[in-house]
């Protein structure tokens, strides 16, 4: 590695290689819930009376106020992001996205609770089955996003701040689909 | 990182709210309709294409990653609108 490339590393600036590993991550995260969605959608079309059924005990409500949190948290690494941002300004706002992220997964984790209450799921076909592998799939990666969000607000790099927030608002975009396909269509 | 500013970013978020309570009232009152299902899938096309515009600051990026970033959410819309569609139609 040459003195120019290690002293733009050092001051936290994107090398073309860091770049090109955010868009392979970012792309591997939308073709695995992409094939998953599609999945969903296929199997409910091939078990069409138990999909509705399963929907019927899912809660849009409480889905779509994580919506709103969600997409409340992503204007927060937005504003993290922001190339004139001051460094204070971007570790409130990045520990403000994690913050949220951690009220959806609780708002999620309750859903959940009362999903699992509802009594024997085998009865909705693969409804369930498929729902928790995907939106627990997904929860597993607000977690930990989360977590990177806080760590990346304490030790901050312009390069740091990128990836984790261009991930976040992926992770954002895969709810905004997976919402009406799994509680809706 | 995003060139957009404080008070675009903003706007953005306020209309994205808008949009989300818009399709909550559409499901707290008809239910879960094909109508309103389409109408969803529509509002989410909108929502993910502000967030890749204007979150994502791509509305200046590279031509060739806004593209496939659009085209992600449109392509599982219209899987989820043709399955709408085929379960709707009357059985023969």
């Amino acid at each position: 590695m040459d003195a120019r490339v290690t002293s733009d590393i050092e001051a936290g600036e994107e090398a073309p290689a860091d770049e090109l590993l955010l868009w392979i991550l970012v792309w591997s995260e939308l073709a695995a819930f992409g094939i998953l969605l599609v999945a969903f959608l296929v199997t409910g079309f091939l078990q069409a009376d138990a999909f509705a059924a399963g929907r019927s005990e899912l809660n849009p409500l409480l889905a779509g106020i994580n919506t709103l949190v969600l997409l409340t948290s992503g204007w927060q690494a937005a504003l993290a992001a922001r190339k004139s941002a001051l460094p204070g300004e971007r570790r409130r706002a990045l520990v403000m996205a994690a913050l949220l992220g951690f009220i959806f997964v609780a708002i999620k984790l309750t859903e959940y609770s009362g999903e699992l209450a509802s009594g024997d799921l085998a009865r909705f076909g693969a409804f369930f089955e498929l729902y928790f592998l995907i939106t627990g799939f997904h929860l597993l990666h607000v977690v930990f996003g989360g977590l990177i969000l806080l760590l990346v607000a304490w030790r901050q790099t312009p390069g740091n701040v990128t990836l984790i927030t261009t991930l976040w608002h992926v992770i954002d975009l895969i709810w905004i689909v997976m919402f009406p396909i799994i509680y809706l269509v | 990182m995003t060139d957009r500013n404080r008070n675009q970013l903003a706007r953005t978020w306020i209309v994205l709210v808008a949009i989300v309570l818009s399709g909550m009232l559409a499901v707290a009152f008809q239910g879960r309709a094909p109508v309103v299902a389409s109408a969803v899938l529509v509002l989410a096309l909108i929502k993910a294409r502000l967030i890749i515009l204007d979150f994502m600051g791509l509305r200046s990026g590279p031509a060739a990653i806004r593209r496939g970033l659009l085209a992600w959410p449109l392509i599982l819309a219209l899987v989820a609108a043709a399955q709408l569609f085929i379960t709707g139609m009357p059985s023969v």
